[in-house]
């Protein structure tokens, strides 16, 4: 039967080409299977996946801060009101090291009045301004009587005036006539006072309406940068795991982007922590997106 | 040997099974390369996915849209329509996983919804409506 069979196919020389097309089909077919059907079975898998995600933005909030160091004057004094008794603008660059400026009031009776300022530098390079969350201005000092509080105040570049609207603190300090500490926040007002290029003025003053003369011992004067960090909460409401990859701040002037890389298990929250974002001041919106391509939105205020 | 050079009767269908089979071989083998072909441009279109990240009217008359490729091919930007029209923008093409701005320049109104399209080179579209800031 073998011997028959293999002298047919060795006379029938018709059935080689049509086994080489029957062939050459069967690679054809197969690479319209590897090539459109597997991939389209991949690519449905993906579409599908990205339909299952489920992300959700539960909560953004400010949480604690990181400080910059000190930032302390460069140059004297400028005495607008008063007079300077002894010391020198170096000794009021580190507290408590044994040196300190004296001040004294002006001699104006029936009050006396004393009002100096110094000019202070934030160090932009390593502290860019967006990412300030506020400006913290400390005092320490030793006042001869404590009859009067006294005031810290900065230039307002805006209303180009020494205020202290918008601090957390307006009411003063009272002295001790011993050392005393006083700082205040600029509070979420800072940008009024911090110019583009991170330059300060800072003043400090007394109250006015006390009628002895004072000295003032300044042994510490300086300003530096608080940084806020921002928790965002995302939450995993779908059933595959999702990357996070895109998050956005957004107001009514500005888009920004940072690259985020946070993975969500199905089912859990997220509580995420940056500290080189600040919210703006107002109405935002915090959009994230995810490796799949979906999008969550959170509006805050 | 003798008998085999002298006898010339089966050359012809030798000759026409050999032409034969290259004739397949050949029609086939282009047949393969045009299907690959076919098949390559086919998955690489469907291969295509991105996402409009953002867009954001900008007050000097600019409109940017920030895209995502989240496919597994990369992608070339081929046209922007706002309101169905095409703008002029510079190119951009975005690797697997890549990201970036597009630009253009659009004299906007404030408070209006606009119909924002982005095509790629292989002809796959994503477009929505976007309102301006009032």
């Amino acid at each position: 039967m073998r011997t028959i069979t293999g002298l047919r196919l060795r006379r029938d020389r018709r059935g080689v080409s049509n086994i080489i097309v029957v062939v050459l089909s069967l690679v054809i077919i197969i690479a319209i299977v590897s090539n459109v059907v597997l991939w389209s079975y991949q690519m449905n898998q993906l579409d599908w996946e990205k339909i299952r995600e489920n992300v959700k933005i539960s909560n953004v909030t400010r949480v604690s801060a990181t400080r910059s160091p000190w930032f302390v004057v460069q140059s004297e004094y400028t005495v607008n009101t008063g007079s300077r008794v002894s010391g020198a603008y170096e000794d009021t660059q580190v507290a408590d090291d044994g040196g300190w400026e004296t001040f004294q009031e002006e001699e104006t009776p029936p009050t006396y009045r004393l009002d100096v300022n110094g000019t202070f530098t934030l160090d932009l390079s390593s502290y860019p301004l967006w990412s300030v969350s506020t400006v913290e201005i400390q005092l320490r000092y030793g006042a001869s009587d404590a009859g009067e509080n006294w005031y810290l105040k900065a230039y307002n570049w805006t209303a180009n005036e020494f205020s202290d609207s918008g601090f957390n603190s307006t009411t003063g300090h009272t002295p001790t006539t011993g050392w005393d500490n006083y700082a205040v926040n600029l509070t979420d007002q800072w940008r009024s006072y911090v110019q583009d290029d991170g330059t300060m003025r800072v003043e400090v003053c007394d109250e006015g309406n006390e009628a002895v003369r004072m000295t003032v011992d300044i042994d510490f004067l300086g300003v530096r940068i608080v940084f806020s960090e921002i928790r965002f909460t995302f939450r995993n409401e779908g059933a595959l795991t999702f990357h996070l990859v895109s998050l956005w701040i957004i107001n009514s002037t500005d888009h920004e982007r940072y690259d985020i890389n946070a993975i969500v298990n199905s089912g859990e929250t997220l509580n995420y922590i940056r500290d080189d974002i600040s919210l703006p001041t107002g109405q935002y919106a915090v959009k994230v997106v995810t490796e799949r391509g979906n999008i969550a939105v959170y509006l805050g205020s | 040997m003798r008998r085999v050079l002298l006898d010339r009767r089966g050359i012809t269908p030798v000759l026409s099974n050999v032409l034969l089979m290259a004739i397949a071989v050949a029609g086939m083998s282009i047949a393969i390369a045009a299907t690959y072909v076919i098949t390559g441009n086919l998955r690489e279109t469907m291969g295509e996915r991105f996402v409009i990240e953002d867009v954001w009217f900008k007050t000097d008359g600019e409109i940017s849209v920030y895209l995502r490729n989240t496919g597994k091919m990369s992608i070339k930007v081929a046209a922007l329509y706002v309101n169905y029209t095409a703008q002029s923008f510079t190119s951009l093409e975005l690797d697997v996983g890549g990201h970036g701005w597009l630009s253009i320049t659009y004299n906007w109104s404030s408070n209006s919804v606009y119909h924002i399209g982005v095509a790629t080179s292989r002809g796959i579209e994503v477009a929505d409506y976007y309102r301006s800031p009032a």
